[in-house]
């Protein structure tokens, strides 16, 4: 790519560099006239922006926890707050799912890929500012869509449920925060491509064009009949499957190495995985529709590319684990590598689970059940959500250049969102599948099998409590530290920036 | 309906031959060419492999 770099294009791009970098004066590596930056310079420029969207990203995170109670609760006793209308099941389990993935989840995702991108083409974030101001409409596209939604303008278009009026400031803002990745990528001063950036490139690219899509042909021009299902299914698999699992594999692979100190396994088995996920995955999302009238072509090809997903799958889990192999011990020590692994083995059963459900036996007991949404809990929040909170243990400090001040805290976190999305997840599975087993058996009255989920219902909203827990835990952690930095520096509890625990664990 | 047209043929079209753009890029700007070195790239100077950078909790301190 040095030979881009030479352009009038790039150098106008390269003027968006600090000085020193931008102008290639110095250093000790330079590819196309754009020195490396040092590791605490590309930290301190992703500090206002990637806080932006952490910060941004845990109040949502809240609000939408909140929310999840409130709607478990009322699946077991329907009278739970019934005076407020507004609070109604329908609206409070959509606001939450809207919450959750467009305003923590996909906000934390960027904060990570920004930070990634930066470390990985070592340079400083080009203008924070311009990201920072994206960052400020994309919340105010999320309060529009949920207050919407809460007010019942929902859409009632699984995951798309903001209203029109919401998604183009959402769409405009995304757009921006994507372009300034791709910006990032081109002002590169690292020529080699890691698997990461593979991923993270994708993912930026894969978005748009899955919203935009849905959004025209779901909403601005809604196309007939069972084709709407067929556009939402194949929307709302594939913003798991290329928007969330792209930027948390990319996570995965970046920060396992780091923390450990070792490269992965096997890059070629990483590329091998990148591509057939890129294959793959966007065929699947008919799966969900098996038994719906549907061309049986559609539903043959998604469950065929189901199973063919268990390539990238079996070559993350391999790499991964030999990777990790001898260095398992480590996790007692760094939270970012516990929350990272916890959701590496769950992305390997998460895809498991999937590529079961989306057979016709399976998916004919398991439709329309607990299953279905105990699986989404698997690869929503014990992949991805628990990838995301290990990256945040590991960039926070960085940024802010102030230590964790807690241990306590991060333990109770980790332990309350591992115990919480378990309790969740195995009894949600199981009971899902008896219900389902219920619903086939014509004998049974339907009513008797509702009365047989309530127990495993409460039990969820135990489950959820717990998740609640560790999400105030880990708030009120992030809160203290941010607190310190206002703060004159002192000797931490915990010690990432002063290199004490390294040593210590060399035993030097 | 042009604009559904458009974008089915953008996704049918477009995409498959962005993701050929793409991997004929990698390839011929050697980015399969040397795995060993790009599995390196996530390690600089200062955390070179061998260094462990998050180790902070009770394990380190016996």
């Amino acid at each position: 790519m040095s030979h881009q770099s030479q352009t009038p294009r790039s150098q106008t791009l390269r003027a968006l560099l600090p000085g020193d970098v931008g102008a290639g004066s110095g250093g000790d590596v330079q590819t196309g006239g754009v020195q490396k930056a040092a590791l605490a310079e590309i930290d301190a420029s992703c500090r206002v922006p990637v806080l932006f969207f952490f910060l941004s990203g845990l109040g949502w995170l809240i609000a939408g926890s909140l929310l999840a109670i409130v709607a478990s609760i009322k699946l077991h006793s329907p009278g739970f707050l019934g005076a407020w209308e507004w609070l109604g099941f329908a609206n409070v389990r959509t606001a939450h799912l809207n919450t959750v993935i467009y305003g923590f989840a996909s906000q934390v995702s960027v904060g990570v890929s920004l930070w990634l991108m930066c470390r990985l083409c070592r340079i400083p974030l080009p203008a924070p500012g311009l990201v920072t101001v994206a960052n400020l409409f994309y919340n105010l596209g999320v309060t529009v869509g949920v207050v919407g939604i809460l007010r019942g303008d929902s859409t009632a278009i699984e995951w798309l449920e903001m209203p029109r009026y919401a998604t183009p400031i959402l769409f405009v803002s995304y757009a921006l925060i994507a372009v300034w990745t791709i910006v990032t990528f081109r002002l590169r001063a690292e020529r080699h491509l890691y698997v990461s950036q593979w991923y993270l490139l994708a993912a930026v690219l894969w978005f748009p064009w899955l919203y935009g899509t849905a959004q025209v042909m779901l909403l601005l021009e809604p196309v007939r009949g069972v084709v709407q299902a067929a556009v939402n299914w194949w929307f709302a698999h594939n913003v798991l499957g290329l928007w969330f699992t792209p930027i948390g594999l990319a996570s995965i692979y970046y920060f396992i190495p780091k923390v450990i100190g070792r490269p992965i396994h096997s890059y070629y088995l990483s590329v091998l995985g990148f591509w057939s996920l890129a294959l793959f995955y966007n065929w699947n999302g008919m799966h969900h529709l098996v038994g719906g009238p549907l061309p049986a072509w559609m539903i043959t090809i998604s469950i065929v590319a189901s199973v063919m997903m268990l390539i990238p799958v079996i070559t993350v889990a391999i790499n991964h684990h030999f990777t990790m192999l001898g260095h398992f011990g480590k996790m007692r020590q760094s939270p970012t590598l516990r929350f990272i692994v916890f959701g590496a083995v769950s992305y390997t059963l998460a895809s498991l689970q999937g590529v079961a459900s989306a057979l016709r036996s399976v998916s004919e007991v398991t439709h329309f059940t607990h299953h279905t949404i105990a699986h989404a809990h698997l690869g929503m929040y014990a992949f991805f959500t628990m990838v995301m909170f290990g990256a945040m243990y590991y960039i926070l400090p960085r940024i802010t250049q102030r230590e964790w001040p807690s241990n306590g805290l991060i333990s109770l976190h980790f332990w309350g969102v591992a115990l919480g999305i378990v309790l969740y997840v195995v009894p949600m599975s199981l009971m899902g599948f008896l219900q389902g087993t219920k619903l086939n058996d014509p004998t049974i009255r339907f009513l008797d099998v509702v009365q047989f989920t309530l127990p495993w219902l409460k039990l969820r909203t135990v489950a959820g409590l717990l998740l609640v827990v560790g999400h105030v835990a880990f708030v009120g952690n992030v809160a203290w530290l941010l607190v310190r930095m206002f703060e004159p520096y002192r000797k931490p509890v915990v010690r990432i920036l002063t290199g004490e625990a390294e040593t210590l664990a060399a035993g030097k | 309906m042009p604009v559904i047209s458009f974008i089915l043929l953008g996704s049918v079209v477009l995409l498959p031959a962005v993701a050929l753009w793409a991997l004929r890029w990698a390839t011929a700007a050697g980015q399969f060419r040397c795995p060993d070195k790009a599995a390196l790239l996530p390690f600089d100077e200062s955390e070179p492999v061998g260094v462990e950078t998050d180790l902070i909790l009770g394990g380190n301190r016996r």
